[in-house]
């Protein structure tokens, strides 16, 4: 084994640095997530539509977010995009574009199957007491297929909540980049990347183990069978 | 009393294709009020389509159809001599609040108890105030029997009390006529009884109906009217006492005898 002394204590009167770092990955998450949750419901039902005008579009949108790496996306948002627009655009700015677009890419898709998943005798009973369609999506058909959503949304947003790190790489402060700053002042990568490494399963596990409670939850949950 | 009788359902000429598959060939069918209609015919024979042509869950592709003595849609050309008719989706909204279905599948909304099940359609489509709706459940419930289960889910009720829980679902709306889509067709044997005698007790009150049924006991004692459909045509009519049990066709001869289990 290599030599090495570790040496931990060095890095703690830096602990703001870390915890700014954190911040802003607590920040970038929350943004991306939610806004991801919300738009896709509207991509979802773009696709399932059978309008090619909404139908087209949202597919074209679902098939460049997903098929493309989510660091390109990043990257490509922060240097191209700006010229683009003819804009100067903030590196944060960037990262909620790119992780975000790339993340409703995915819940688009997981919204359109869940609402796939539901029987169309369910359609149906709506049709035939009158209700039109938009109600019918609202009142019968997404509460009945989110239940079934939610494991893959958990998954969605642990994925999500570890592509903020990539946003590093267009110098947006979350843990990350503070972790890289703070590696070039002091020599003492180990020591930070172990920490950050820490730092961003604290972060993370929880959103594991509330996953874990939904899912023994819906399970359960016997009275309303679906 | 008005002695003005227009039916509350008249099919004209009534044609449905799905892609080059012909299954509807020209159907007329009037309904008068109080009318208990039973169709009657092998699979595929498009009866079931015929049903959800009633109400507009498929659209005919030519002849028409006319609620309380207004044609519904927009003619707009015409087919094998009939005419063909474009909808608006508002005014098949309005249709289907008139006309009540019941399905072979129950389809009740799972993630509702039975009462917001019924009540679902009075305050979202007829923008009831609560208390007004649950009464008009309440009572519904009651005519089926169920009102006990209101606060129960669906999935904890037998089919049989599921199928019962639906047509409690239509007859909230308060419908002028109500389509009965094979509604025994999924339940238990032993299940059938009760959502047969549930319909039975509607038809005696009064209500007006149109029943697929494989049931012919059934349809022999409820209907006042029985239609033997084949290949997309009403092959014969008449009384429940003319078709199943004196049949004049060869094919409702045929029909009737694959049925060893038909007592009245």
């Amino acid at each position: 084994m290599i030599e090495f002394e570790w040496n931990f204590a060095l890095l703690v009167p830096f602990w703001g640095n870390f915890l700014r770092g954190a911040l802003v990955t607590i920040e970038l998450s929350v943004i991306v997530i939610f806004s991801s949750l919300l738009f896709g419901i509207f991509i979802g039902m773009a696709r399932y539509s059978s309008n090619k005008w909404l139908n087209i579009p949202a597919t074209v949108f679902v098939e460049i977010f997903r098929n493309t790496p989510v660091f390109v996306q990043i990257v490509w948002f922060f240097y191209a995009f700006p010229v683009i627009i003819g804009i100067q655009m903030e590196g944060f700015i960037a990262a909620v574009l790119g992780v975000g677009l790339n993340m409703t890419a995915y819940t688009s898709e997981i919204y359109r199957g869940g609402i796939q998943s539901i029987h169309k005798g369910q359609w149906e009973a709506a049709k035939a007491i009158g209700m039109p369609y938009a109600s019918t999506m609202r009142r019968i058909i997404l509460p009945q297929a989110i239940r079934r959503m939610i494991p893959a949304f958990a998954n969605r947003i642990i994925e999500g909540a570890k592509a903020t790190a990539l946003a590093s790489a267009i110098a947006v402060g979350e843990l990350l980049h503070e972790g890289e700053l703070l590696a070039q002042a002091l020599y003492r990568p180990l020591e930070i990347y172990t920490v950050i490494a820490v730092l961003f399963f604290i972060l993370i596990y929880p959103l594991a183990l509330w996953s874990y409670w939904l899912e023994r939850r819906l399970r359960t949950d016997e009275k309303v069978k679906l | 009393m008005s002695t003005d009788s227009k039916p509350i359902l008249e099919v004209k000429s009534l044609h449905k294709k799905f892609g080059e598959l012909h299954v509807l060939r020209g159907i007329d069918l009037t309904v008068n009020k109080g009318d208990a209609i039973c169709l009657v015919g092998s699979s595929g024979s498009g009866k079931s389509t015929l049903l959800r042509c009633m109400n507009f869950m498929e659209l005919p592709t030519a002849g028409s159809v006319a609620i309380d003595g207004n044609l519904v849609g927009q003619e707009s050309g015409s087919f094998e001599g009939a005419p063909v008719f474009e909808y608006k989706e508002k005014e098949l909204i309005k249709v289907r609040t008139q006309v009540g279905m019941v399905f072979q599948q129950f389809n009740l909304f799972p993630h509702m108890t039975v009462l917001d099940n019924v009540m679902e359609g009075l305050v979202q489509v007829r923008k009831m105030n609560k208390e007004k709706a649950l009464d008009i459940a309440r009572e519904n419930l009651k005519k089926v029997d169920l009102w006990e289960k209101a606060d129960q889910y669906p999935s904890r009720l037998s089919g049989g009390q599921q199928q019962r829980v639906a047509i409690a679902r239509a007859l909230a709306m308060q419908p002028d006529v109500m389509l009965f889509d094979e509604v025994t067709s999924s339940l238990d044997p032993e299940l059938v009884g009760e959502v047969l005698k549930s319909i039975q007790d509607l038809s005696r009150g009064g209500m007006t109906m149109v029943v697929v049924t494989h049931e012919l006991g059934f349809a022999y004692h409820v209907a006042q009217h029985v239609m033997f459909l084949h290949d997309g045509v009403i092959h014969e009519q008449g009384t429940p006492d003319e078709v199943l049990k004196h049949p004049r066709e060869e094919r409702t001869r045929a029909f009737l005898t694959g049925f060893t289990d038909f007592n009245f």
